[in-house]
Formats: structure tokens, sequence, C-alpha cells
């Protein structure tokens, strides 16, 4: 996406500038100092947007999953999925907990970290507290204070939605365990040759991945939202218990909040650079990362 | 200029402030030009800065963790064991609530905020960091840029090494910041670019270690262990929260954030990281090291903000 | 031989299983899912559509033995049977529950090929993608009256309905093909040359015209005007190195109705990496 034509501010003057406030020794500063894990180019978008970071917000929880759940059984593994959703559920609250502390609207950029164990599953949420810079949370008053908002869009994700007239209401998350159906030793000989169809293992697959994402449009009915965007369903087998399939659907809830639909209108354009390798005249073990 | 004289006999190197940096580096950084670990679209956008490379500059730190020995924390009267918060962090006490004693039952249970641990890394970290400013100093630089940090654990040793390298500059028509110590910053180029024309002057960069250890008692062995029934752990009435691990990861974090915090002096942390990493001992018990990096900067001018930028789509 | 890309009957209406039933019902009520990015998302919304739901389909299929002559290249057409069959059921589910939404179609479909430590030769084809409606309350469902599908993303549905034209339906075609094992001799006849070979080929040739053909006639059923955005795609899946898939796929597409002047595209030379 591109930036507005600059409008070539000095840039040696405004280094000096910079120097300079450092050459005088500063005053001591009463204000807490904000942290913020955005990068650059995301706090100016979210600046531009008229919100502003507070502060670096953490939500963890560990819950317990109860031993022989992964032993090989039938159907869903609703013991392992309850866990699931609940650490999300309750690592969620701890977010929201945080981000009121510092009078957050609510967090943007959310990191989720899961990790499935086999006696218990942790998930871990790291993001950036926002809030609008001046005027008003655009869900009004009343429900920018009841509930901060928890996304996993980034801080530019963010703006754009903003800027159309959606907001994000809630992290939207639905979780889903399931053991791989067992064959019989006949049914297996059978189809061994056979182009057909196994019915039980598509039913119990399609089973696991409909209820996941239906928890997941549930939590996000719960949230108050109108849609979820950026839907993401991974699943795969557990590396302790490969007969065992997880699927997990996430994405952010988002409610319009403006009157209509605001369009962007974009402009089509058409590059005119190749994609060239930036020749790095000295590539010290990469890029400095992104700071 | 090569340290040699005119009559081809080495001389001895001009009297620079070298602090403890090792000779080799003293040596390198008198050979006159300048190396930068900038790549070219970076290199570019520090000189429309007016900023001038001057230096390639490194820090380097090995630490070792050691429970004994003098200097170490056990000695300072620092202890694992002690009740309470013992180095005056975080702690956090558990007890039994079942009314039960037996030489297998965990009746008692703690998060521990590990001080020594967390002064051990700073140390290093900050000898490190301390090592490649000297070598900016020695060279008459304003500031450091391009900072790349790594730090490693040289596997099975119990140590842990620094690493810092950066690209030492000075401001055209700047003068170094007061006290003479010049200031850092892990952006390069164009994002140094986008940040000072924000306003924001890059003043450290700034990180901290958290250190929690869960001592876990009975509930959280069990639940760790996914025990069900028997009272102890899993009650069958629903999904359990480890409330003790839970807290600790919660506690990790947060006390890293306030360890940087406390560095900021009023200033503000942009582009942070957080890593985490964690060790599971046996029985549930694990230790959480929570590491925060980030640049402290410093509002220089009335924030301007950007323009909403025009949105586009790329044909092709 | 049966024409391996003749639509084989598909499943019956209400064969998706309750959970999807329950959560398209809830779609049904006004929240909707979809897999687009934000980006996606508002440039769907430009060209005058709304998203419903995210639709899935899925089969776990075996795929039957079938013998092969070791020395002849030829079209192993159970397993093209089988794989077209597999990946069709998918479709046709996710199209389902499309319909079941009252979408005029789906975009940025996927179709992807999970194999499970499991099942032995059997697979599980996946059809995914975010169902999608008409703001101005036209239909815009294809000449067989169900919702068009298309592996377009966001962006691209955009700029084709920019051109003018309207997405009818993912088509594809595909053929399993054996590549014959060279007889030594041939093998060393040719040693240290640079020589073409004939039967690789010839049978490579074969294999992708065969799959190519069958996708453009899945469009010319749609009445389609043309195909855009054609990918084919060659794997050998778990059959070993002389068998492969061919399989080709693309977003066939008919001329709309209604006037459009093209926008001019603003050429920029961006110089940032």
């Amino acid at each position: 996406m591109s930036t507005s034509a600059p409008s070539a501010p000095d840039l040696r003057a405004e280094m000096r500038k910079g120097a300079e406030s450092l050459a005088t020794a500063a005053p001591p500063s009463q204000e807490r100092g904000i942290t913020s894990d955005l990068s650059v180019d995301e706090a100016l978008l979210l600046h531009a947007g008229g919100w502003e970071p507070l502060d670096l917000v953490c939500g963890v929880a560990v819950v317990s999953v109860p031993v022989g759940v992964w032993n090989w059984g039938r159907g869903a593994i609703s013991l392992a999925s309850d866990a699931h959703n609940a650490a999300v559920d309750q690592a969620a609250t701890a977010l929201r907990a945080e981000c009121g502390k510092v009078h957050g609207h609510g967090v943007v950029g959310v990191r989720v970290d899961v990790e499935v164990r086999t006696h218990h599953i942790e998930v871990a949420l790291v993001g950036t507290a926002v809030r609008p810079a001046h005027g008003n949370d655009p869900r009004g008053r009343d429900a920018a204070e009841a509930m901060p908002f928890v996304s996993d869009l980034s801080a530019r994700d963010f703006t754009l939605l903003l800027r159309a007239g959606w907001m994000p209401v809630g992290l939207a998350f639905g979780a889903c365990f399931v053991y791989a159906p067992r064959r019989t030793a006949g049914t297996a000989m059978r189809q061994s040759t056979q182009n057909v169809e196994l019915t039980n293992y598509t039913e119990a697959m399609y089973s696991a991945r409909e209820s996941a994402m239906e928890r997941m449009q549930t939590s996000a009915l719960e949230a108050g939202g109108e849609g979820v965007v950026e839907v993401k369903v991974t699943e795969g087998p557990m590396s302790f218990a490969r007969h065992a399939v997880g699927f997990a659907a996430w994405g952010t809830a988002v409610r319009l909040v403006a009157d209509e639909h605001q369009f962007v209108e974009p402009e089509l354009v058409l590059p005119l650079d190749d994609a060239v390798v930036a020749f790095e005249a000295q590539s010290l073990r990469g890029a400095g990362g992104k700071r | 200029m090569t340290g040699l004289s005119d009559s081809g006999n080495p001389v001895a190197p001009p009297d620079i402030p070298a602090g403890d940096l090792p000779e080799a580096a003293v040596r390198r950084l008198q050979s006159g030009a300048y190396s930068s670990g900038l790549s070219v679209p970076d290199f570019a956008a520090c000189l429309e800065l007016g900023l001038e490379p001057v230096a390639l500059v490194q820090g380097f730190c090995v630490m070792q963790w050691a429970w004994y020995g003098s200097g170490s924390g056990y000695m300072r009267g620092m202890s694992p064991y002690t009740f309470g918060s013992g180095g005056g962090g975080y702690s956090e006490t558990y007890r039994c609530p079942h009314g039960f004693v037996s030489a297998e039952h965990r009746t008692w249970g703690q998060n521990l905020e590990q001080p020594w641990v967390e002064e051990a890394w700073a140390r290093g970290y900050g000898t490190a960091y301390t090592r490649m400013i000297e070598e900016a100093t020695a060279q008459g630089a304003h500031g450091v840029i391009g900072v790349v940090d790594r730090i490693g654990t040289v596997a099975d040793t119990g140590t842990t090494e620094f690493h810092f390298l950066g690209t030492a500059v000075t401001v055209d028509g700047g003068r170094p910041p007061a006290g003479g110590v010049p200031w850092s910053t892990y952006l390069a180029g164009q994002r140094l670019t986008k940040s000072i024309e924000a306003g924001f002057m890059p003043v450290a960069v700034v990180a901290s270690l958290a250190s929690v250890r869960v001592w876990a008692f009975c509930v959280t062995e069990y639940l760790m262990e996914g025990q069900v029934g028997m009272g102890w752990g899993y009650t069958g009435g629903g999904p359990q929260l480890v409330e003790q691990v839970s807290k600790a990861h919660m506690a990790a974090r947060q006390l890293a954030r306030k360890h940087v915090r406390r560095q900021l002096v009023g200033d503000e942390l942009h582009g942070a990281t957080i890593d985490v990493a964690t060790r599971e001992l046996a029985q549930g018990d694990e230790v959480i090291d929570c590491t925060l990096r980030g640049n402290r900067v410093r509002r220089f001018k009335d924030f301007d903000p950007i323009a909403p930028p025009r949105p586009t789509v790329r044909l092709g | 031989m049966t024409d391996p890309s003749a639509r084989v009957p598909g499943p019956e209406a209400h064969d998706l299983p309750k959970d999807a039933a329950h959560r398209l019902e809830e779609l049904e009520h006004g929240l909707f899912t979809s897999d687009l990015s934000v980006n996606e998302f508002l440039l769907v919304k430009e060209a005058g559509f709304h998203p419903l739901g995210f639709v899935m389909g899925s089969s776990i299929y075996h795929i039957g033995i079938q013998t092969r002559k070791w020395g002849e290249s030829q079209e192993l057409t159970k397993l093209t049977e089988a794989m077209y069959t597999a990946r069709e059921l998918a479709m046709t589910r996710m199209e389902e529950e499309a319909e079941e939404l009252g979408a005029d179609g789906v975009v940025g479909v996927r179709l992807d090929v999970n194999y499970y430590e499991w099942g032995n030769d059997s697979a599980e084809f996946i059809a995914f993608g975010t169902a999608v409606k008409a703001e101005d309350g036209n239909s815009y469902r294809n000449a067989l009256g169900k919702p068009f599908t298309s592996d377009l993303s966001g962006q691209d549905f955009w700029t084709l309905m920019q051109t003018g034209h309207v997405p009818q339906g993912l088509v594809m075609g595909t053929c399993v093909f054996h590549i014959a094992h060279r007889k030594l001799t041939q093998a060393l006849g040719s040693m240290g040359q640079n020589v073409e070979l004939p039967n690789f080929t010839q049978a490579l040739y074969e294999a992708r015209e065969l799959a190519m053909t069958r996708m453009q006639d899945e469009a010319g059923r749609l009445n389609a005007s043309g195909i855009v955005g054609v990918r084919l795609e060659e794997k050998s899946h778990q059959w070993g190195s002389h068998t492969i898939e061919f399989l080709a796929l693309g977003t066939a597409v008919t001329r709309g109705t209604g006037e459009v002047t093209l926008p001019k595209p603003t050429t920029i030379i961006s110089l940032d990496n």
C-alpha cells in the first residue's frame, strides 16, 4: 500500500533536533512510559487512524486435560475440546483485565500461541492495548467501557476496517478434537482395491470441523459481532497421539458501527519495477529484525 | 593509517580510552576505514538523515550461571529455598487444601521470582552492550544504529553469551548526548527515518529478563498430570484452570515489562518483542523465562500524524 | 473406457452432516463468516457483494489399486476417476452449503488434499471458500442455476468485475498418467547424449492435453466465454515418481451485461523493497 506523497521534510534538520534533545539532560519524567510491540509503520498508521497505543498486555491460561482422554475412542473428544475452548476464553479474560487496568478500549495485533500437550493446554495472548487519541470510541461510550475488544488483526488492518465503518468486537474461536474412526478388518479388505469414499471417516472429520466452526460462530455472536473476518482453520493430528485430530477455527468478530459501510474506492496501480533482490553490502546474520 | 611509523616500525596506538575492550578490538578500530553493517538501502537512508557511519562496533560477554562460588547469588544470601520473597521480588504461595500430610503429597508450593538469575542476565546484557558503546565512544560516535543482538546458550555448558553488533554514526551538525554516552537503536534505514519524522528520538535499546520458578503444590501437580478423580485434581466439573502455572506465566511477562519500564524513566518503548522460554522440570515444576526487548525513544517534537494513506490494488 | 470427465451423479441434496446444517442456520440468521483477509473483504464489498459465510466440503476417499504395464505410457483411468470424483464430492458439498445460504457464488476456493498416517491410500479432499451475495439484488448464479465458484482471491475478483466479466465456476480437468520406464537398451543407447526422450515427451504432452481439454469441456457446459487464472499442477501424491496427476484448474467467466468502462491504472515505480 502506498503512503501519501511526502512533503519533503528536512530530515537532516529533524535528526539534528532529535540529537539535540538528548544533548540537553532530560527533565525527570513522572509519566508512566508506554510500551508497545507495534512496528514503526503500524504505530504511524494507528495514529493516522486517530488511535494511540497504551501498553503491551498479555493473558495466559493453562488448562488441565484429564489423563486417558487421548486413548482411542469414538467420535468427538469433548473433554479436550472443552479444555481448549476454556483456555482461550480464560486467556482472553485475563488479557481484557490487563487492558482495562490501563484504560484501554481494546487490544490489537494479538499474537496467539497455543500448545496442546498430553495433560494440559496452554494459550498465551500478547498484544497492544489501544484507545482513541481524541474523540470517542465508534462503538459508543458505554460499549467502550464495558468490554475491551480483543483482535488478532494487525494495527494496519484495524485502521483499514475503522475507515470502512467497522470495528472488531472480539476474538472468535472454536476448537474440536476427534478420534479417527477404525475400520473393521473385513471392511478394510473390501475397500482396499476400490475407489470408494470412506463415509465414516468423512463423517467424523466433517463433524469435527463443522463443530469447531460452529463454536467459533457462537463465540462471535456472544461478543456482539455481526460477522467474522480472517477465519483461519488449522487441523492436524496430535504429535503425541497420531490417531487424534484437532481442528481449530478462529478469526476476528466485527460489527458495523457506522450507519453504513464506507466504500474505500481503491486506485488501480501498475508498478513498473521488477521483483529485484535487494543487494546487501554486508548482511550480518540477516536483517536487523522487526523493531 | 596502519599503526606503523615512518620508519616502518610499529608504534603504540594513540591513547584511546579502551575501557576493558580486548586488544583486538582496539587495533581494529584504529584502522581508519569504516565498516558498517548496513545494507545498501539502509546506508542510503541514513545518509539522508545526515548520519555518517563511522565504524562497525560490537560487544560480547559470556556469563556463567553459578549457584555456589564467590559472586553468586547463593553466597550473597539469596536462596531458592527461602519462604516468602527471599530476594525481594514477586512471590505467591499456595497451600494444600486437602488437610493431609505425606511424603508424596506436596502441601506447599510457591511461584517465585528469581532475582539472582535476572541479575546475572542483566549484568551479561549490560556488559556486552557497554562494550559496544565503548567502541563507539572511542570513535567519537554520537549514536549506534541497526543494533543486532544475539543471546544464546552455549549448549550444556550452563553459560549464556550476549553479542551486540551495530553501526556507529555521527550526526551531521549534531552533538553527542549529555553525559557523552552514544544513543542506540535497533532501527536503521527507512524505519529509523519514519521514527524521526514522527518525532521520536532513539535513546537506547533496552531489554530485561524476568525469571519465575514454579514450585508446584499438590493440586498443580495433579492437574498437570491429568489426574482424574480422587478429589485431588480434576473434579469432573468442567475444564480446570491450573491457576498456579497460569499466574506464573502472567507474572513473568508482567515483571519483564516492569523491569523494562524502570529503565525507561518516562520515555516510551517501541517495537517491543517478547520471547518466552519454559523449562519443564519434573512433577509440574517449571521455570519461565521471559525476555522483553525494544527501543527506548523520547518524543522531541509534537506528533504530526501522517495523512491517511490511499488504498491501491496492484495489477501484476 | 468411460470418459472420466463425465459428471458423476452428485450425492443426495441433504447429504451434509447435521452439524453443518446447524452451523449454516446460524449464518442465515445474519452472522457472516469469511476467510477473506481485511483487504479482500473490503474489495468484495467494493465489487458490490457481501460475504455470507465460510463454506466447506470434504470427502475422505480411498484410492483403489490400478495395475499398469511397466513399459507402456498410459493414462490410469481408475485413478483419474478417483481423484476427480473425490474432488467433485468435496466441491459439490461446498456448493450445497453455499446454496443453503442463498449465495450467488463462492470466492477464494481452495482445494486441498490431506494425508493422514492412519489411512493407507486414502486422503481427505477438502474444498473451502467464502460464499458471497450481490447487494444489488440481481442474481449472479451461473448457467446451471447454481452459485458460481471461483478460486480467485478477493483482489482478483474485484479486478475481474471491473472488466465487466462474471465468474461462472471453478473448472477442472484431471489426468493420472503412468510414464513408461525405459528399457535397459534404450537407456544405455542414449547415455551421455543430448537427446530428446520421445516417450517421455509424448506421455507428458498427452497427459497435459487431456487434463486441459477436460477442463475446457467443463467450461463449455457452463456456456462460458473463457477461462482465467489457469493453473496446471503436477503431483505424484503417494504413487512414486513414474505416476503423476495433472490437474488443470481455472475459473470460467462470461461477459456480464451492462456498460463497463475500465479504470485507467496509475503507473508507479515503487522504490521500497
